[in-house]
C-alpha cells in the first residue's frame, strides 16, 4: 500500500466517521427541536465543501487575514444557500423576503430554537471541522482519538433517543458506517507508520489471510443464516414443547394421586363435650408483684465497671493493632534492605514495662518529695541494664538498615557492624562482649563496666551506620 | 542453675589445652582448629572419627594425641579378616594352671587407635558398639569394664570404597566428632618437609597430660555453665535436622547430648566458663553431619551433609536479645 495514497484516504475516513455522529446529532435536533424541517444529509454537505475549499486554497501564498476572510465569505455564502434551499425554497433567490425572515428568526433566538439557528450554528461547526481537517496532519493517534470521541458522542445520542422515545431508523447502518470509517482509518494510519503487517515482505500473505478470514466469516454467516430459519426454530421447538407437555401431564397426574390419597382420610369432626361437663373458668390472675429495682449505688458501680472494661478492651485492641502495624512496617523495611527480619517478640512489652516502672518510680519519688522523705532513686539490676542497652543497640542498627539476622550470633553481628563503622570498633566490641558475658554467663557486670558500657553506647549511637545502598558497603 | 552459683574456674583446662595443642603441634603442622576438636573429644571422653584421604596425617594425628596423653595406648589395624575376639580378647585354656584365662584384646586400653576402621567386616565393627557406648566388653558372659578414660580414635578413608564396609549408623552415632584434616597450605607443607627431614618428631613426643589429670579436666568441663536458652538452641538445631527435607535420618538425642557436652568443652578450651551460641554453631557440623543420612534426591543434587547442617544452622534462630525465649527472663 502506497503511503501517499494513505495520506489522501485518511481525511476521508476521518470525515466519514465524523459525518456519522454529526448526522446522528443533527437528526436528533431535527426531530426533537424543529419537527424534521431540515434535510440533514444535504446540510452535511457543508463539511466536505469546507474541506475541499480549504484544501484548494493556496495557503502558502495567502496571508492569514486573507485566508480567514475567504473562509468567512465562503461559509456565509454556503450557510445562506442552505437556509434558502432548506427553509425558503419557495421564494426566489434574490427576493429579500427570506433574508428578512431569516434575520427575524435569528432575533428570536432567546425565545425559541428556530431551524435557522440550527443551520447557522451547525454550518459554523461544519465549516470549522472542514477547515480543521484540511490543516490536520492525521496520524494513528488522531484516528484513535476520533474513534473514541465518536463512540462517546454516538452513545450519548443513542441514549438520548431511547430516553426521548425517538425512532431512529438508520441508527444501525449509520453505526456500522461509523465503525467502518473509524476502524479503517485507524488501520490505514497504522499502516502509514510502517509498522503494520499490511506493509513489508509479508504484505501479500497477510492481506490474503485477512481476506480469506473475512470470506470464511461471511461464508459461515451465510451458512448459519441459511440453517437457522424460523422453520428450523420451529423444528427445535416441537420436541421441546412435547417434552414440556409430558412433564406437565406427569405433574398433573401426581397431583391427582395426592388428592386421592388425601380423600381417603376424612376431616376430623369437632368433638362434643360429654353431658354434665362445663367449660372450666380461666384461673384467676395472680396479683402483680412490684419489681425490685437495683439500687442506684450498685448501678453506678456496675456502670463504672462496664466503662473500665470497655476502655480496657479498646486500649488492648489499640495496642494489638499498633503492634501489628509496627511489626508489618519493620518487616517491610527489613525486606527492602534485603535482610531477614527479626520479629523481636516481647521486646516492645519489655520496654513498655520498663517505662511504666520508671514512671512509677518517678511518681513515688514525687510523693516522697512532697512528704519530705527523699529516698535514693531505685536502679535497674545490672543484667537488665546491659540487656536493655543491647536491645537499644540492636534497634539503632536495625533503623540504619542493618538488622541482625535471626541466625546471627552477637559476635557474627559484631563483625558486620565493625566493617560498617570502623571508627567505633572498640565501643562496638565492648558492648557486644558485655552483652554476651551477661547474657550467657553466670557473671554480673561491675559498676565500672556498666558505666563504661553506657559511655560506649552513647558514643556509638552518635554515629550513623552506612546504609545498605552506600557505595562503600557495596564494595 | 543459679548464675551466682555457677562460677567455675576454667583456667586449668585452658592451660592444659594449650599444653596439649602445642605438643601435638610438634607433629601436626598447623590445623589448630582440628587439634581443638580433638581436645574437645578428649574432654568429653567422646570418640573421634578422623576421616580424610590417604597421606593427610590421620594416623599421625591419632598417634600424636595418644602419645601426648600419659595413658595406655593400643593400636588395632582393621582388616577384613579381623575377628571380634581379636579386638576384645579371648578366654584360653592354660595348661599349666588347668584353667581358662582371659587374654585381653587391644581394646582394653585408655586410647585405642582403630586404624582404617571401615576395612573390617560389620561383625568386627559391631564389637565396638558396646565398648564405645557403655565402656565395657562382654566376653563369654563375663563383663569387663574398660579403663578410664577410654577413647577410640578411628580413621577411615572415604574415597577408597573397594574392600571396605561402611560403618553402620549405630556406630557412627557413637562417635562424638568427625574431623577432617584437609590438605595443608603451601607454608604448612614446607614446614612438614623441614620438620620430618631428619627424624619423626613423633618418636620423641612426650606426654603432657596424665590420665588422672584428664579425668579431672573432664569433670571440670561438665561444670561449664550453659544458659537455658543456649541449651534450647542445641535442641532446636538437632530437631531441625529431623524436619529437614533433604535428610532421611535426623540427629538422635545422643547427638543433642554430644553437641551439648562438646560445646561445654570448647568453651572451656577457649577460656570461658560459659557456652555461647558461637560454640554450638562451630561444633554443629563436626558433631552432627556424620550421624545423618541424606535423602537420595539431596545426594543426587550434590548436597553434602556438611552443607545441609550448615544450612540448618543458618536458619535456626540464635537466642539473642529480643527473641521469644530470651526476653521474658530479664
Amino acid at each position: 500500500m502506497k503511503l501517499d495514497w494513505c495520506q489522501s484516504i485518511l481525511p476521508v475516513t476521518i470525515m466519514g466517521a465524523e459525518c456519522c455522529w454529526l448526522y446522528a446529532l443533527l437528526m436528533l435536533l431535527n426531530k426533537q427541536v424543529v419537527d424534521g424541517r431540515l434535510s440533514v444529509p444535504w446540510f452535511l454537505l457543508v463539511y466536505p465543501l469546507a474541506f475541499i475549499f480549504n484544501t484548494l486554497l493556496p495557503k502558502q501564498q495567502w496571508s492569514k487575514v486573507k485566508l480567514y476572510a475567504a473562509n468567512g465569505l465562503a461559509w456565509a455564502i454556503g450557510m445562506l444557500l442552505m437556509v434558502k434551499t432548506q427553509l425558503y425554497s419557495g421564494l426566489g433567490l434574490f427576493e429579500p423576503g427570506w433574508l428578512l425572515a431569516f434575520s427575524q428568526a435569528l432575533s428570536r433566538i432567546l425565545q425559541t430554537v428556530q431551524p435557522e439557528v440550527i443551520l447557522l450554528v451547525g454550518s459554523i461547526v461544519l465549516w470549522w471541522l472542514g477547515w480543521r481537517l484540511a490543516r490536520l496532519r492525521i496520524t494513528f493517534v488522531t484516528s484513535v482519538t476520533e474513534f473514541q470521541f465518536g463512540v462517546i458522542v454516538l452513545l450519548i445520542i443513542f441514549a438520548s433517543t431511547a430516553q426521548l422515545g425517538i425512532q431512529f431508523a438508520s441508527s444501525v447502518p449509520m453505526a456500522m458506517v461509523f465503525f467502518l470509517f473509524a476502524l479503517g482509518g485507524i488501520a490505514i494510519a497504522h499502516t502509514q507508520g510502517g509498522v503494520s503487517w499490511l506493509t513489508g515482505s509479508g504484505q501479500g500473505f497477510w492481506l490474503g489471510l485477512l481476506f480469506a478470514g473475512i470470506g470464511l466469516i461471511l461464508l459461515l454467516a451465510l451458512l448459519i443464516g441459511s440453517i437457522i430459519t424460523p422453520d428450523f426454530f420451529q423444528l427445535i421447538l416441537i420436541p421441546l414443547k412435547w417434552i414440556g407437555g409430558v412433564i406437565a401431564k406427569g405433574f398433573e397426574l401426581l397431583m391427582q394421586v395426592i388428592d386421592y390419597l388425601m380423600s381417603l382420610f376424612g376431616e376430623p369432626e369437632p368433638a362434643e363435650l360429654p353431658p354434665g361437663m362445663t367449660i372450666p373458668a380461666p384461673p384467676p390472675s395472680e396479683p402483680d408483684i412490684p419489681m425490685r429495682l437495683i439500687p442506684e449505688s450498685v448501678r453506678n458501680g456496675l456502670r463504672l465497671g462496664w466503662y473500665i472494661l470497655m476502655v480496657g478492651g479498646i486500649l488492648y485492641a489499640l495496642w494489638s493493632i499498633s503492634s501489628q502495624i509496627f511489626g508489618w512496617l519493620r518487616r517491610r523495611l527489613a525486606a527492602a534492605g534485603g535482610a531477614e527480619f527479626e520479629p523481636l517478640p516481647g521486646a516492645f512489652k519489655a520496654d513498655l514495662l520498663v517505662l511504666l516502672r520508671l514512671i512509677m518510680n518517678k511518681l513515688r519519688g514525687l510523693r516522697l518529695l512532697l512528704w519530705w522523705r527523699r529516698k535514693p532513686e531505685p536502679i535497674l539490676s545490672e543484667t537488665a541494664s546491659v540487656r536493655q542497652i543491647y536491645r537499644q543497640f540492636l534497634r539503632w542498627a536495625a533503623r540504619s538498615g542493618w538488622p541482625r539476622h535471626l541466625s546471627q550470633t552477637p559476635h557474627e553481628y559484631l563483625q558486620t557492624l565493625e566493617a560498617l563503622l570502623p571508627v567505633a570498633q572498640g565501643e562496638l566490641r565492648f558492648i557486644t562482649e558485655q552483652y554476651v558475658s551477661v547474657r550467657y554467663s553466670p557473671a554480673l557486670p561491675t559498676d565500672e563496666e556498666l558505666h563504661r558500657l553506657r559511655q560506649s553506647w552513647h558514643q556509638v549511637k552518635r554515629n550513623r551506620l552506612k546504609g545498605p545502598d552506600s557505595e562503600i558497603v557495596r564494595q | 542453675m543459679d548464675k551466682r552459683e555457677a562460677r567455675i574456674e576454667v583456667s586449668q583446662i585452658k592451660e592444659a589445652a594449650d599444653r596439649l595443642i602445642e605438643n601435638i603441634g610438634r607433629v601436626i603442622v598447623g590445623k589448630k582448629e582440628v587439634l581443638e576438636l580433638v581436645l574437645v573429644a578428649l574432654l568429653c571422653e567422646g570418640h573421634l572419627l578422623i576421616e580424610d584421604i590417604p597421606g593427610i596425617g590421620k594416623t599421625m594425628l591419632a598417634r600424636a594425641t595418644a602419645r601426648s596423653l600419659g595413658c595406655s595406648f593400643k593400636r588395632i589395624q582393621f582388616t577384613p579378616d579381623l575377628l571380634p575376639s581379636d579386638v576384645t580378647g579371648i578366654h584360653y585354656f592354660n595348661q599349666k594352671t588347668s584353667e581358662f584365662q582371659f587374654r585381653p584384646g587391644p581394646i582394653i586400653a585408655n586410647i585405642v587407635l582403630a586404624d582404617e576402621i571401615n576395612r573390617a567386616t560389620p561383625r568386627t565393627q559391631s564389637c565396638l558398639l558396646e565398648c564405645m557406648q557403655e565402656r565395657q566388653i562382654t566376653v563369654d558372659e563375663e563383663t569387663i569394664p574398660l579403663p578410664r578414660p577410654f577413647l577410640v580414635i578411628a580413621t577411615q578413608n572415604p574415597i577408597e570404597l573397594e574392600g571396605t564396609f561402611p560403618l553402620p549408623e549405630a556406630q557412627l552415632d557413637r562417635f562424638l566428632l568427625r574431623v577432617k584434616l584437609g590438605y595443608p597450605s603451601e607454608d604448612e607443607e614446607a614446614a612438614i618437609l623441614t620438620r620430618f627431614r631428619q627424624e619423626n618428631p613423633l618418636d620423641n613426643l612426650p606426654s603432657v597430660i596424665e590420665a588422672d589429670e584428664l579425668l579431672e579436666l573432664q569433670k571440670q568441663c561438665r561444670q561449664v555453665y550453659i544458659e537455658d536458652s543456649v541449651g534450647s538452641y542445641v535442641t532446636a538445631i538437632t530437631r531441625a535436622t529431623r524436619e529437614h527435607q533433604g535428610i532421611e535420618l535426623g540427629a538422635s538425642p545422643r547427638a543433642s547430648l554430644s553437641l551439648y557436652l562438646a560445646s561445654q568443652a570448647l568453651a572451656a578450651i577457649r577460656g570461658r566458663n560459659y557456652v555461647i551460641p558461637d560454640d554450638v554453631k562451630y561444633l554443629a557440623v563436626p558433631t552432627l553431619a556424620h550421624r545423618l543420612i541424606a535423602k537420595t534426591e539431596a545426594r543426587l543434587r550434590g548436597g553434602s551433609l556438611d552443607g545441609i547442617v550448615g544450612d540448618i544452622v543458618s536458619a535456626v534462630p540464635v537466642p539473642v536479645e529480643g527473641t521469644a525465649h530470651s526476653i521474658d527472663k530479664v
